[in-house]
């Protein structure tokens, strides 16, 4: 069976110390001003007039569907056999049209190189068998990547964990269509 | 909310000069199927800008590429995917530009062609699909709501006919130099421009009641950091002052020289260029999560 990369996030225990955020761009020399992961927050009002303050943390969701890849003209951008979606920086022209069709704002446009940019899962890195940057900086362990098609891996564990355990999991926007590959748990 | 800062001014210009271009010769096409002879001053004024604003609108586009600019031979790979709106405007851009040089060469007399009627009918066809097609490209997107309505492609059209015949108009007063009496084409540039106000008020009615998103895009040009440019420029400069001026020349109850109308059509001008700015600028990415995360 094809190898299907993804990517869970247990939430919970994301702290925004934002050390995936620096991780990814010292490992890609993402350019100044851009990241190609983030961290949001968001602030609830609870009972009694406290406040809850929840961490969010994105990236590309290398969607099975992605509107990126609709949209693009050159097919530059497009679905890897193992889930991933990739930008051949060979084929962009750079029309940035990929860049407002992702409903998770998950690219920026390089300056520089003229080429739409994204979160590749560390593509180099796990070719030699690393996890992807920000998931072995990441000091929480929030973020669990691995081949969702191979039970035994990491990632298939925490989820069928989840699972066990009713606990929330979820994707981003699926009532877009996209059919994203970032799971999100939260207990 | 996270507006988008992808597409910048750079784009607003090649919608709006796509979109004279060809509102400019889809005029000058239908007004060449009723009566050559009565509008030809106009269809000259049409064929003279046509064309050439097209190609500056694709030559700006060209510049807001990025390694494209700087490696022209991978503009091939724009026809690789037919299923993205930009493969479909490279299409329908290259054919109407040819046809539109076609049309402009023979009508300054520098060709002869032997179905004219044809032409027309394929620039009327090619020239709505270059107008509307310039808001396709922005409605496809189903991540920024205020873009993705069927209103914008309709709006588009309309505002490119209206700015195309105020681009000719302008040509034929002061270039041409002609006062032959194109009535018709004044009226029917009056009744645009106050279909495209309507077409503005019921967008903006509905964007408010829209998802938050849409209604935060609508907001901002209402009320928010474009609202001076909305109301004044767009709205009172190139919208209301023309329609109305127009409208009292309809009713012979004013009687305008032709530096006046002239005025009048740079204003509709440059409301043409503020609504595709604003709209570009409005365009609000839908919420990645807030809602979604669960407690």
């Amino acid at each position: 069976m094809n190898k299907k990369y993804a990517m869970a996030y247990i939430i919970d225990r994301c702290i925004d110390c934002k050390a995936c955020m620096v991780s990814c761009k010292a490992e890609w020399n993402v350019p100044e001003d851009f990241f190609r992961t983030h961290i949001d927050q968001g602030l609830k009002k609870e009972l009694h007039g406290k406040f809850r303050m929840d961490f969010l943390p994105s990236q590309c969701n290398h969607c099975d569907k992605a509107p990126c890849v609709t949209v693009c003209p050159t097919k530059a951008s497009h679905n890897r056999e193992d889930g991933i979606v990739y930008v051949d920086r060979s084929r962009c022209v750079g029309c940035k049209y990929c860049i407002p069709s992702c409903p998770y704002d998950a690219r920026f446009y390089n300056h520089d190189l003229g080429v739409a940019e994204k979160c590749t899962f560390c593509l180099p890195r796990i070719a030699d068998g690393l996890e992807p940057a920000c998931a072995t900086t990441c000091p929480g362990n929030v973020r669990v990547f691995g081949d969702i098609n191979d039970p035994a891996s990491e990632i298939s564990m925490v989820l069928g964990a989840a699972k066990e355990n009713k606990q929330k999991v979820w994707k981003l926007r699926e009532d877009l269509g996209t059919l994203p590959n970032i799971y999100y748990i939260q207990k | 909310m996270v507006h988008q800062e992808a597409f910048e001014w750079y784009i607003a210009v090649y919608l709006f000069l796509a979109g004279v271009g060809a509102g400019s010769m889809v005029v000058a096409a239908v007004a060449d199927m009723y009566d050559r002879e009565k509008y030809l001053s106009f269809i000259k004024a049409a064929s003279l800008i046509g064309m050439p604003l097209v190609s500056i609108g694709i030559f700006f586009l060209y510049i807001d590429l990025g390694q494209g600019m700087w490696k022209p031979w991978l503009l091939i790979f724009l026809f690789a995917n037919p299923a993205s709106a930009i493969t479909w405007g490279t299409a329908i851009l290259t054919i109407f530009t040819i046809l539109s040089f076609i049309y402009g060469a023979y009508n300054l007399g520098y060709l002869k062609i032997g179905c004219s009627r044809c032409l027309n009918w394929l620039l009327i066809i090619t020239g709505i699909c270059t107008a509307g097609y310039t808001a396709v490209l922005l409605g496809s997107l189903k991540a920024i709501p205020f873009w993705h309505q069927t209103a914008l492609p309709i709006l588009f059209i309309i505002s490119a006919t209206s700015t195309g015949i105020s681009g000719a108009m302008i040509v034929k007063l002061i270039f041409l130099k002609s006062d032959a009496n194109i009535k018709p084409i004044e009226t029917a540039h009056l009744y645009l421009i106050v279909l495209e106000i309507i077409m503005l008020i019921g967008m903006m009615l509905i964007a408010l009641q829209g998802v938050p998103e849409m209604k935060y895009a609508a907001e901002s040009l209402l009320f928010g950091d474009y609202a001076f440019l909305f109301w004044f420029l767009l709205v009172f400069t190139g919208l209301l002052v023309p329609a109305i001026a127009f409208g009292m020349e309809e009713a012979h109850k004013l009687h305008m020289k032709t530096k006046t109308v002239v005025t009048l059509e740079i204003m509709v001008l440059l409301g043409g260029y503020l609504m595709r700015y604003l709209i570009i600028h409005a365009g609000v990415y839908t919420k990645k999560f807030a809602e979604y995360i669960v407690r």
